[in-house]
Parts: structure tokens; C-alpha cells; sequence
């Protein structure tokens, strides 16, 4: 009787069937013909011969080049993440801790405004702002502050003002939400125990938004490394990263396998990085290790 | 006998409007319904405009047909990403250099058969050469472009681009994805080497460009050049001849050792449904009438050789034998069997 009632399926799991559906042939399958195609010599569909190869993974690790590569995105990534919580976390517990309602919603405002725009539209603002002839470098000329302009676009940093700019928004509303049910009187009691706000803040707010630190850093970090658009147009093709890679090898040299193998490492990298942000949240909140 | 008509109720109005405004809106397509469909690439910019306004309606009402236009580039990876028997395209028009490429991977036909497109009995050599894939409808001149509000007089020569003076408003293109780049990169074989397949010297005259702004479309170096953000650059002359009577302080300069060609070339996919439609559009496109009107619109020299060209265009585009015999035409089945050498180097090159 009991091993009836244990079979019996359960009408509710048929709500998340489509949700099930859209992920299988929305996420795993189209990552499955990308892990696949990065590792056979040519498209199947299309061409007769194709056997499976790993020339496309061994290019990547024998040309310096590649890891070159590699590693520009990972630290444009690791900058972007790290100058959006210095200038996101305080803007964050501000909000957090904000008494006003409508200080709260002129704060919220603040933050969602640069996201009304298209990603596009930001960073043709920057290079209006950035290139030579740009506002900022036309302004210190016409000062007399400089003579020749300050090669301001076409590099990392330029690239990462402009990255920073557009992720801010989502490192501060994972942050607002995680400090916000932060209790203030944990900090009050520190403070009637005799700690400064400063050591109150250190030792018990921010070791209690990590969770929030680590979910808006890795949100930030994973969208920086698959940036395109902003590290095409601020580095001007000459700070070479992962996503840009895959577009060249797509669209001018037409090799699926190598763009796929690409793609892969950049997944990878991402993958890695939710690993770790299991652990680090684990440890961090003394929860055992999500399976 | 006429069987009289009831009286107009609230129920018999709604359903005769809801079915006045669906056959509205469904008429057209519904008439249209058998009509065969050429699916084609093309540009965007003024070329698009003229297209869907002019040429595209005037060839599917000539032909009863739909042309389905794809725009977004790029084309090459969706018709290599469809199937070879149901292809995404039936023409496709796109430079030189994927042409070639696509006729490698065998995704076009690799010639077009003049007794299907009599029109081609009428074009320039260049136009069907062996350097050519399909045919070529229009042809730019790549030279260099400059500002003519900075003093830079007298430039007659490709190496002037190498001058230290045009340091930090030099103006070039990212090789691997952009075909004046690559067609550029043979001309320093050819400037400062034995010739066009002189990769050690191409490479050499390079780095010495450097530093150089660097651009993916010729569009994006258009806007440079206007801004005056580049004040000398590689770029073709159509890309400087558009903003005529607009009173812009720029110039295209021939360089003495010769333009290279960015051929605008039009190929057939084996797998087309199409293809007698297709090939009417391929001789369409070098109807004359048709030529003047896009070469006008878009600055393009036109292929076939019976264009007469209103004063002020036959000044300034290859219209003639003699002026055609100035283009230098780039061997892209040489190119594309070592471009990912040459994109590897070129990165390195380049890289900031």
C-alpha cells in the first residue's frame, strides 16, 4: 500500500515540466552541441567525414598567445568585479539602512537609471568621453593641463570604466538585499559593548554581507569576462579577450570547432568560479557544502 | 431576384468589421501567398534604403516574386550553419573574401553561367577574373583617406601612411575581420617586399604603422575620419566620396602604386530552390539602369562596362578600361589557406 503511495507522481512536479523543457533545450543542449563541436573536426550536419579531435582545445594550449588571451579576460573580470564593490558596497549600505522612503526611491532611481539604457548607447557615451578627442581630453588641452591627449580609450582601463559603469547596478541591488536583512542591532550591541562604528561595521556588518559580497561578485565577474560589445568598442580591438576571440573565429574565419573549444574554456572558467562560490559560502556561513 | 438585406444590428456590424480589418491587414500576404521568395544578403546604410525602395520592389514586380532581404552581417557563418539542400540564402552578396571562402567550403557556386546571365557578357574583366567568385557587381577603389584641413598636402604615395607626422591619428582596420585590412596587409608585401604573398615583410611594415587606431567596419572609420579622430587612413573611395556636397574636410588620394579592389560580389548557392530567379537577379543587378542608379546612390563603380555615369560620378569612379586597369586585385583562395596564420600574427601585432 505504502509503496503505491511512494509511486504515485506528483501532480505539482508537472509545473515545473515547461520550465524543465525550456532549460533542456535552451541551456543543456545547445552547450552539449557547443562541447561537442568543440571537439570534432568539423560540422557534422553539413559535412560527410567528422571525427572527434582535440586539436582545437591542444591550438589553444600550445600558442602563448591563447592564454594571453586567457588571462586578459579573467583580470579585466577580476578589476571590473573589485571596482564595482568598492563603489557599489557603500552605495548599497546606504540604501540598505536609508530611513526615507522617498530617499530610498530617489537612491533605487539612482542605481536602475543607467540600466534604462542600451549597453551600446553607454559605451559610445564613454568614447565620446574617452577618445582623444573626447570631452575629457579636449577639456585638459583647452586648460593647457596637458598637450597631447591621454591615451584614455584603447586600453584595459579604459575598458574597465566602461564594464564598471554598466555592472554597478547589479553588484549594488545583490548587496542591498543581503544588508538589508543584516539585524542593525547586532551592530548597536557592538557598539554598546564599546567597538567604534568602523570595528562594528568590520566585525559584524561585513563579515555578515559576504553571502551578498560573493553572489554580486560573481554575478559581475561572470558578466565582465563574456563582455562584448564594451571591451570591442573602449579597447578598440587592440585588448584582445575571450568573447571577441569567438566572434573573429565565427565570423571571419568561419572554424565553429575552435570558437566552440573557446567558448568551453570561457564556461569553464564560470563554472569554476560558482565552485568556489559554493565553498567560500559555505565556509563563510558555516553551512555545510551545497552537493 | 435580390433577397433584401435585414436591418443592421450591433452583432452583424462587429463581425462585418472584424472581418473587413483581417482582410486588411491579411490581404496582401494572402495575395502574395504563392509568390516564389528569393532570399538574398545585402548592406545596410544608403545601399538597404535604396534597395527596399527602389531596386528590390522593381525586381519583384518584374519577376512576381518576394525579395527577403538579410541585412545583418555576418552572412557567411548562418549559410554555413544552415543546410547544404535547404540553404538560408539563394544569393548571397558579401566581399571577395568570403566568397572565396564560401566557395572552399562549397557553400556557392564558384562561377555563374553566362548563358544564364547574358548581362555578363558586358562586364569588365576584373568583374569574372580568376581572383573572382561569381561575379562581381561593383567594385571601391582601397587607397587612403585623409583630412584636408590638417595640411597633409602631396600625398601621392602609400608609404606617406608610415610618416611619423600621422602618428596617433593614423587610421587602419582589424585584419582578421575586415577585408580592406586584409587586402591592405598584401599591399605591404607588395610596398616593402617581393609582393603581395611577402608575409614577413607585410608584417615588418606593420608594426612600424603602429600606433594606429583600429576599426572593424570602414563605416566606423568613416566617423573617425569625419571626427577627425583619424586624420589619414586606409579606406576605399566610396567611403569618402558619399559625404560629397556635405562640405567635409576629407579627400580620397589613388596612391601612385595602384587601388586595391573591394569587389562587391554576388554568388549562387548550390542547394537554391531558386535558381532560375536567382540568376535573373544576378543579371538584373547588372542591368545598367540598375548599376547607374546604385553607383549614383552609393558611389560604387559600377562593373558593367555600358554604364554611362552622370558627370560628376564618371569624374571620380572607375569607369573606364583605363581607369579599371589601375585596380589591383587581391588572390583571397591564397589568403584564406594561411589566414588563421596571418590573424595569430596580426593580433600579436596589434595588440595593446
Amino acid at each position: 500500500m505504502s509503496s503505491t503511495a511512494t509511486t504515485r507522481p506528483n501532480g505539482l512536479a508537472l509545473f515545473i515540466l515547461p520550465s524543465a523543457l525550456l532549460f533542456t533545450l535552451f541551456f543543456f543542449l545547445p552547450i552539449g552541441l557547443m562541447a561537442l563541436m568543440s571537439v570534432l573536426t568539423g560540422n557534422p550536419v553539413v559535412m560527410p567525414k567528422v571525427a572527434f579531435t582535440t586539436r582545437h582545445y591542444a591550438r589553444m594550449i600550445g600558442d602563448p598567445f591563447y592564454l594571453e588571451v586567457i588571462w586578459t579576460t579573467i583580470r579585466i573580470g577580476l578589476v571590473t568585479t573589485l571596482v564595482a564593490l568598492v563603489i557599489g558596497y557603500p552605495l548599497a549600505h546606504w540604501m540598505a539602512r536609508i530611513r526615507s522612503r522617498t530617499g530610498h526611491a530617489l537612491l533605487l532611481m539612482a542605481v536602475l537609471a543607467p540600466m534604462l539604457t542600451g549597453i551600446v548607447v553607454r559605451t559610445f557615451a564613454w568614447m565620446t568621453l574617452l577618445s582623444d578627442k573626447g570631452v575629457v581630453n579636449q577639456t585638459l588641452i583647452s586648460l593647457g593641463l596637458i598637450s597631447q591627449p591621454l591615451k584614455l580609450m584603447y586600453t584595459e582601463t579604459g575598458i574597465v570604466v566602461g564594464l564598471v559603469h554598466i555592472y554597478v547596478p547589479f553588484m549594488v541591488l545583490t548587496l542591498t538585499g543581503v544588508i538589508g536583512r543584516i539585524d542593525e542591532r547586532l551592530e548597536q550591541a557592538a557598539e554598546n559593548l564599546g567597538a567604534s562604528p568602523l570595528r562594528a561595521f568590520i566585525e559584524v556588518t561585513l563579515p555578515l554581507s559576504l553571502p551578498g559580497i560573493l553572489a554580486g561578485s560573481l554575478l559581475v565577474f561572470a558578466l565582465a569576462i563574456s563582455a562584448y560589445v564594451t571591451p570591442i568598442l573602449l579597447g578598440g580591438f587592440q585588448i584582445m579577450t575571450l568573447p571577441i576571440l569567438i566572434y573573429q573565429q565565427i565570423s571571419a574565419n568561419f572554424n565553429v570547432g575552435f570558437a566552440a573549444a573557446l567558448g568551453i574554456v570561457l564556461l569553464m572558467i564560470s563554472l569554476l568560479l560558482v565552485i568556489a562560490y559554493n565553498r567560500a559560502l559555505g565556509l563563510v556561513s558555516g553551512q555545510r557544502e551545497l552537493q | 431576384m435580390m433577397k433584401a438585406l435585414g436591418p443592421l444590428s450591433r452583432r452583424r456590424f462587429l463581425t462585418a468589421s472584424a472581418s473587413l480589418g483581417i482582410g486588411t491587414i491579411a490581404a496582401p500576404y494572402v495575395a502574395r501567398a504563392d509568390d516564389p521568395t528569393l532570399r538574398i544578403t545585402g548592406w545596410g546604410g544608403k545601399w538597404g534604403d535604396i534597395m527596399k525602395a527602389e531596386i528590390g520592389p522593381a525586381f519583384e514586380s518584374e519577376f512576381k516574386c518576394k525579395l527577403q532581404i538579410d541585412s545583418a552581417f555576418p552572412y557567411l557563418p548562418k549559410l554555413q550553419a544552415s543546410s547544404r539542400s535547404a540553404p538560408i540564402y539563394d544569393v548571397m552578396h558579401t566581399n571577395s573574401n568570403e566568397q572565396w571562402a564560401a566557395a572552399e567550403m562549397g557553400l556557392v557556386e564558384p562561377k555563374i553561367d553566362p548563358k544564364l546571365v547574358p548581362n555578363l557578357a558586358d562586364v569588365y574583366p576584373y568583374a569574372i577574373s580568376d581572383k573572382i567568385v561569381g561575379v562581381s557587381i561593383f567594385t571601391s577603389a582601397i587607397g587612403l583617406g585623409m583630412r584636408t584641413d590638417k595640411g597633409y598636402n602631396g600625398v601621392t604615395s602609400w608609404k606617406e601612411l608610415w610618416d611619423a607626422k600621422y602618428n596617433g591619428v593614423r587610421g587602419g582596420y582589424v585584419i582578421p575581420v575586415n577585408s580592406l585590412g586584409q587586402a591592405f596587409l598584401m599591399m605591404c608585401g607588395t610596398l616593402f617586399g617581393k609582393g603581395q604573398t611577402d608575409l614577413d615583410a607585410a608584417y615588418m611594415a606593420l608594426e612600424k604603422l603602429k600606433p594606429i587606431k583600429i576599426v572593424d567596419f570602414t563605416g566606423a572609420m568613416e566617423k573617425m575620419l569625419l571626427s577627425g579622430e583619424v586624420g589619414m587612413c586606409v579606406i576605399h573611395d566610396s567611403g569618402i566620396y558619399r559625404y560629397d556636397g556635405q562640405n567635409q574636410p576629407t579627400d580620397f588620394v589613388s596612391p601612385s602604386e595602384g587601388v586595391l579592389s573591394l569587389e562587391q560580389v554576388l554568388t549562387i548557392t548550390p542547394g537554391s530552390k531558386m535558381k532560375e530567379l536567382a540568376n535573373a537577379y544576378v543579371n538584373y543587378m547588372l542591368r545598367p539602369e540598375v548599376q547607374k542608379r546604385l553607383a549614383e546612390t552609393v558611389w560604387y563603380s559600377p562593373a558593367n562596362k555600358k554604364v554611362k555615369l552622370d558627370a560628376k560620378y564618371d569624374a571620380k569612379l572607375l569607369t573606364t578600361p583605363e581607369k579599371v586597369s589601375k585596380l589591383i586585385q587581391v588572390d583571397w583562395k591564397w589568403y584564406n589557406e594561411r589566414k588563421d596564420e596571418i590573424d595569430q600574427r596580426v593580433n600579436r601585432i596589434f595588440r595593446a
